[in-house]
């Protein structure tokens, strides 16, 4: 590793020298498309440019991608790869763009200083304002004489912690007389109404071995998205749920194992207070509607936190704490996934395609902590970090944890897991997640013995 | 020497200036590609990797070339987290440390840079974690009067003005710094140079001065423990088996100044018999030996036992050969003999304190 001529983890190999691209381009990579028409602007968005000329890359991530492409209303734009007519498209949206985008560089320049008039130092400026930066520049256009005014609440309102002001409310309802005892007695009910059926479990997990299989070809694809309908629409996913509380024996994982539960067979959890141990499920109802709160930071209205406690109630007595079908697929999908992974070992084969697929990967991030003297032989290099590597060793549960997590903001939100090829990406993105957040943490018990206590923090964190 | 830029994982060999392998680890997400092959090589990448065979595929990408000064800087990058892991910093070999607080602002102004390769999920993204404890070190080192101190400083403060601080444990200390490096006058009172030298820890000879029933030294390799910590030297390591340590084997490491070797852990074979313990504070320890049973060795057993074969191993056992360390040490002595274009200033600095 401290020479590393023979890397075994490397594949690709590439060689050198320049190329001039002579071919008609039928297709271009969507970043080149972006740079280009970024180009197009000419001067006056200096400051969301990088120092070749470019759009930063938080301006792609905060402001083109978006507001200005709008990608979740236009999804044909965020292929990496764009078709020509496709690329054309989204230069002509940029470029068309370009009133509001120098409108927008102004409101940063002026918000920034405001930050250093106010001794703002917290969050990434580019990351919090860019997105008002452009809201500012749509609504009010370029900054005119109150924009000092403007700039300054807009920095407190970005700055006022709107979680705090959101878990205000959900304390003063909580605290409320009746509030309690009423969730209380919704909590007893819900638990007990849910009692698993008799399905038998063999054809739910055959079917996920095609939905867990190669990416494959178009016809492939759509063979798998009626599986994963099918498999949707089973009670399977409910009822092996439902079963953890009464016959864990019947449920092919144990709850604990995976890092679900700190007990088996799980238990109702409580409403509100310390719980009895740190895993997903354990979680008492009211921190689990804390973290939702915490989660709908980037959303436009608070919701409804009595409304949302119910919800979360009858969600805790679910099956997997989750209402929708989807959702419980999903996350059998991603047991069936997380048992397989195994970033240190080595010689780890993994059933399933998609698994090996992450596996692989995951392989390949840990080399880089061996090649940064952050681990040794696949064991940690100080004592410290012992606690750490062994949370690696069982990677299924901060895998799980996480997955877990972003499932439940997607049934919060009543957002689908009903498209195969998303579940997929979702399975793999929150691998990169928890991966990134364990070596970071090897990472940071190495560096900073006297610094700050980043453990707990890291944990909790769930995106 | 590897770097984690978004979807990928690019790695050199050291002591070479050749173009890197790119190992894709998700070449989706890889959307800087075309910065370093081309639209076109970009595009013919994307469709090779859109089905992947198997996880662990070769493809063959003949006629896609890399463009060597699109990667200059993430070359320099790698070399960078190369140095804060490996540099061969030795008392005994002569080879100046390099200041992490420098080196570590140096590379956060480098990945600000280059941030269209790094996506907010790579191991080499974070700036600010990499930084952010540093400030009261850049103003100890600012006030040094340094020109090129203060403009590395200077860019740094500018980088935590945009992108904030990683803890709030650090904030005052970043405004103090962005006082300073405001403040001109205040940068004409140079206190003392820089330290340029230092002393040796836990030294090694004092190890067996009487009844040593058997001694020996030994080495560590570098990649069984973690940076920083002991002197990179071979030959840093004693042993010996005391008459009046009840044939336990008295283990003495070389620490660098201000180190701490605290629960490292040594072991000791000895052929018939085994021990293990773990590193003080100072460096060394006793290590208790015993036989398969676990049956104490005893004293007139260790006087009759044969010790030329006896090997002490610190930290983790790893396959590393002194070969390779000594062509690291010469790398480095040639980096600090003659500086070269992509050195770092803590380089310079260390070259600098050299002479």
């Amino acid at each position: 590793v401290l020479v590393d001529e023979t890397a075994s983890a490397y594949h690709h190999r590439m060689s050198i020298g320049f190329e001039v691209a002579a071919e008609v381009a039928v297709a271009r990579p969507r970043r080149a498309v972006i740079d280009e028409a970024w180009r197009r602007i000419g001067p006056g968005v200096e400051v969301l440019s990088g120092g070749d000329g470019g759009p930063l890359r938080r301006t792609v991530k905060r402001i083109l991608d978006p507001l200005v492409l709008r990608l979740r209303a236009n999804p044909q734009y965020s292929a990496p790869i764009l078709p020509i007519d496709m690329a054309n498209e989204v230069h002509d949206v940029i470029v068309g763009h370009r009133d509001q985008l120098r409108a927008t560089a102004q409101w940063f320049e002026t918000l920034k200083k405001g930050r250093r008039r106010l001794r703002i130092t917290t969050g990434n400026a580019q990351e919090l304002y860019f997105p008002v930066c452009y809201e500012l520049a749509v609504t009010r256009g370029a900054p005119a004489a109150d924009a000092e005014a403007v700039a300054d609440t807009a920095l407190r309102d970005v700055h006022s912690d709107r979680d705090r002001t959101a878990g205000a409310v959900l304390d003063r309802y909580i605290a409320a007389p009746d509030t309690l005892s009423a969730l209380a007695r919704q909590l007893d009910r819900s638990w007990r109404d849910v009692r698993p059926g008799t399905t038998i479990t063999g054809a739910f997990l055959s079917g996920l071995t095609t939905i867990l299989a190669e990416s494959g070809d178009h016809r492939a694809r759509a063979a798998r998205q009626r599986v994963w309908s099918a498999l949707v629409a089973d009670d399977t996913s409910f009822n092996l749920g439902a079963r953890a509380r009464q016959n864990p024996a019947e449920v092919p994982w144990s709850f604990v194992d995976i890092g679900l539960t700190s007990l088996e067979p799980q238990h109702c959890p409580d409403l509100i207070g310390k719980s009895v141990g740190d895993r997903p499920l354990d979680r008492a109802v009211v921190d689990r509607v804390r973290a939702t709160l915490r989660r709908a930071l980037d959303r436009d209205e608070l919701p409804d936190i009595p409304l949302l406690c119910a919800e979360e109630v009858d969600r805790a007595c679910a099956p997997w704490g989750l209402i929708a079908e989807d959702m419980q697929a999903t996350l059998i999908a991603g047991v069936e996934v997380a048992v397989e992974l195994s970033p240190l070992d080595e010689t780890h084969s993994a059933r399933y395609p998609l698994a090996a697929q992450i596996q692989a990967r995951l392989r390949k991030e840990a080399y880089v902590l061996h090649a940064r003297r952050c681990l040794a032989a696949g064991t940690p290099i100080h004592p410290r970090q012992q606690q750490v590597v062994d949370d690696l060793r069982v990677f299924r549960r901060p895998y799980l944890s996480r997955l877990w997590a972003r499932l439940h903001g997607r049934d919060v939100w009543q957002e689908s897991c009903a498209d195969v090829e998303d579940v997929r990406a979702l399975l793999d993105g929150v691998a990169r997640s928890a991966s990134l957040d364990q070596r970071q943490r090897i990472k940071a018990m190495l560096a900073n013995a006297d610094g700050p206590q980043m453990t707990g923090q890291a944990m909790s964190v769930a995106r | 020497m590897v770097l984690e830029v978004s979807g990928a994982v690019m790695s050199w060999t050291i002591d070479d200036q050749g173009a890197p392998r790119i190992d894709f680890t998700d070449p989706s997400r890889a959307d800087w590609l075309w910065r370093v092959v081309g639209e076109s090589g970009h595009v013919k990448v994307a469709t090779a990797t859109d089905t992947p065979p198997g996880p662990s595929q070769t493809i063959d990408l003949d006629g896609i070339d890399v463009a060597v000064d699109a990667v200059a800087v993430l070359r320099r990058l790698a070399l960078g987290h190369w140095l804060r892991a490996w540099w061969p910093a030795s008392v005994l070999d002569g080879i100046e440390p390099l200041d992490t607080a420098l080196l570590d602002a140096e590379i956060a102004v480098l990945t600000a840079t280059a941030q269209d390769f790094f996506g907010d999920d790579t191991l080499d993204s974070d700036v600010a974690e990499l930084v952010s404890p540093h400030a009261a070190t850049l103003s100890y080192h600012v006030r040094s009067g340094d020109p090129r101190v203060i403009e590395l400083v200077r860019r740094c403060v500018e980088l935590i003005d945009e992108i904030g601080v990683d803890h709030s444990v650090y904030e005052e200390d970043w405004f103090d710094l962005s006082e300073l490096i405001t403040d001109a006058a205040a940068l004409d009172t140079p206190v003392a140079a820089r330290q340029g030298d230092y002393a040796l820890a836990a030294g090694n000879g004092a190890v067996g001065p009487t009844g040593a029933i058997a001694t020996g030294v030994g080495s560590i390799a570098w990649g069984g423990v973690p940076a920083g910590i002991f002197d990179a030297a071979e030959a840093t390591l004693e042993w010996s088996v005391r008459a009046d340590a009840d044939g336990g084997v008295v283990v003495a490491t070389t620490v660098m100044p201000g180190a701490d070797p605290s629960g490292i852990a040594v072991f000791v074979d000895a052929g018939s018999f085994t021990g293990s313990a773990t590193l003080g504070p100072d460096g060394r320890t006793t290590v208790d030996l015993g036989d398969v049973n676990g049956v104490r060795v005893t004293d007139s057993g260790a006087w009759a036992h044969d010790w030329s074969g006896t090997s002490v191993t610190v930290g983790v056992p790893v396959d590393e050969t002194p070969a390779i360390r000594d062509r690291v040490r010469s790398f480095a002595r040639s980096r600090l003999t003659e500086p070269g274009p992509d050195a770092f200033l803590a380089e310079i600095l260390a070259a600098e304190a050299d002479y």
